[in-house]
This record gives structure tokens, C-alpha cells and sequence, in this order.
């Protein structure tokens, strides 16, 4: 059960990762949580939606 | 006369504290005490949710806020996280990135020369501190009439938090952690 849950969080995470690497829409809630906003707003959540932004890239 | 931002540009420093209440209620903003006036915010974010690390984070503002030119990653606000400290963070990184790579030369030469991808450094207080890179100066706002708030920077830092932490637990590859598609 526990190993499910934990492949169910790892597969969430890779998921945002990829929204984020394909610029879909990401919300961080008050508490900083990373989501994406179509299931923030299916949960009921606000946040603000990160900005376009690129970390900078190493020379 | 005015000297610092948020004295000369009072509606700036209202959007700014109207943006952080509304996005990050938990955040305070505080003053240096190091005589220089800058203004920052302090709290706690997980971005990983739960089972996640917890960081206590800094949010300073540069006293040329909202500015942003070449090679100042982030922008007029600084990310420091003071609990846990990516110094402490990057030395436990070093050996495994310098086994990895065969050396410093070589880890320094792929981009972690300080232990961390997307980090720079610099003095506060008596201290060198490392600092999250947000974002590429290019994306920061600096104008008139459009800026990019602090609660934006923290929204890019909670980002850059949730790809380290998945870097650090080999979620992903060094190569995607470096790379400028994030």
C-alpha cells in the first residue's frame, strides 16, 4: 500500500516537473506546494500562477 | 529626500505587501538590521507537500528594486534559504558530484562548482551565503509599470525547490537539473 502511495507521489512529481519543463500552468498555494492548476482548482485550491521564467542557464 | 524604494515608490510597497498577504499570508516583512534599509520577507514553504522538506526562507529586496541586469540571477530580490542552508546542502553534494565527474575541475567544468545546480554566492553579513537563482534576469520585470513582485520570486523559488529536492533524490538527471528549460 505504502509502496503504491509512494509511486503515485513520485509519478505526480515527475508529472509537475514536466509541466513545468513545457511551460503548462503551475500554482503555488500558501503553503508553497507546487500544483498543477487545473487540479488545484479541481481541489478547491488558490495560489499564485508561476510566471514565465527560465532558471538561468549555467555558462 | 527619499532614499530607498520603498520610500520614494509607497504603491510599489503596497502591491508588493498586498501581493505577499494575498499569495503567502505567513510571510512577515522585516529590516536588515545591518544598516543597510533593506526589506525583507521571512517564512515557510514546503513545496513538495507533504512528507517534503521544510524551507525557512528570505526574501530580500535589493534597494535598486525592481531592477535586474545581466548576470544577476533573480533579479532586485534575493532567495536565501536559512533553513536548510544550501551551503550545508552543496558540501553534502561536492563528494558525490566530484566521485561522479572524477574531481572539482570536472563537476565545476559541468556547472556544480558550488555543489548545486542554478545557485550563486555572495557576502551577508559576515557570512558568504549561497543563493537560489530563480530565474534568468531576463525574465525579472523592472519597469514602470510592471514589476516582478516578491510574491512571484517565491513562486520561482518554491519551483527551483521542488526540482532540487527531486534532484537531490535522483528524480532527475544532472543534465535536466542544468539545463535552462526549467
Amino acid at each position: 500500500m505504502d509502496e503504491n502511495n509512494n509511486d503515485a507521489i513520485a509519478a505526480r512529481r515527475r508529472a509537475l516537473a514536466e509541466a513545468l519543463r513545457t511551460g503548462e500552468p503551475v500554482v503555488v498555494t500558501p503553503t508553497g506546494e507546487v500544483e498543477m492548476k487545473d487540479e488545484a482548482q479541481e481541489n478547491g485550491m488558490s495560489g499564485i500562477q508561476v510566471p514565465d521564467g527560465k532558471l538561468a542557464k549555467e555558462d | 529626500m527619499a532614499f530607498y524604494w520603498y520610500q520614494s515608490d509607497p504603491d510599489l510597497y503596497q502591491a508588493e505587501v498586498a501581493a505577499m498577504r494575498k499569495f503567502f499570508p505567513s510571510f512577515q516583512i522585516n529590516q536588515l538590521q545591518d544598516g543597510s534599509g533593506r526589506l525583507y520577507w521571512r517564512g515557510c514553504v514546503q513545496p513538495m507537500g507533504e512528507g517534503g522538506m521544510v524551507w525557512d526562507l528570505m526574501l530580500i529586496y535589493k534597494n535598486d528594486h525592481p531592477h535586474a541586469t545581466e548576470g544577476e540571477y533573480g533579479g532586485s530580490i534575493q532567495i536565501l534559504p536559512v533553513k536548510p542552508r544550501l551551503k550545508d546542502i552543496a558540501a553534502r553534494m561536492m563528494p558525490l558530484l566530484e566521485e561522479t565527474y572524477g574531481g572539482y575541475d570536472n563537476a565545476a567544468s559541468r556547472g556544480f562548482g558550488l555543489g548545486l545546480p542554478h545557485i550563486y554566492r555572495q557576502n551577508f553579513g559576515r557570512n558568504e551565503e549561497y543563493f537560489i537563482c530563480t530565474a534568468d534576469p531576463k525574465y525579472f520585470k523592472a519597469g514602470q509599470t510592471r514589476s516582478t513582485s516578491a510574491a512571484s520570486a517565491l513562486s520561482w523559488a518554491c519551483k527551483w525547490i521542488m526540482l532540487c529536492e527531486m534532484w537531490i533524490n535522483g528524480e532527475i538527471s544532472d543534465d535536466v537539473a542544468l539545463e535552462g528549460n526549467y
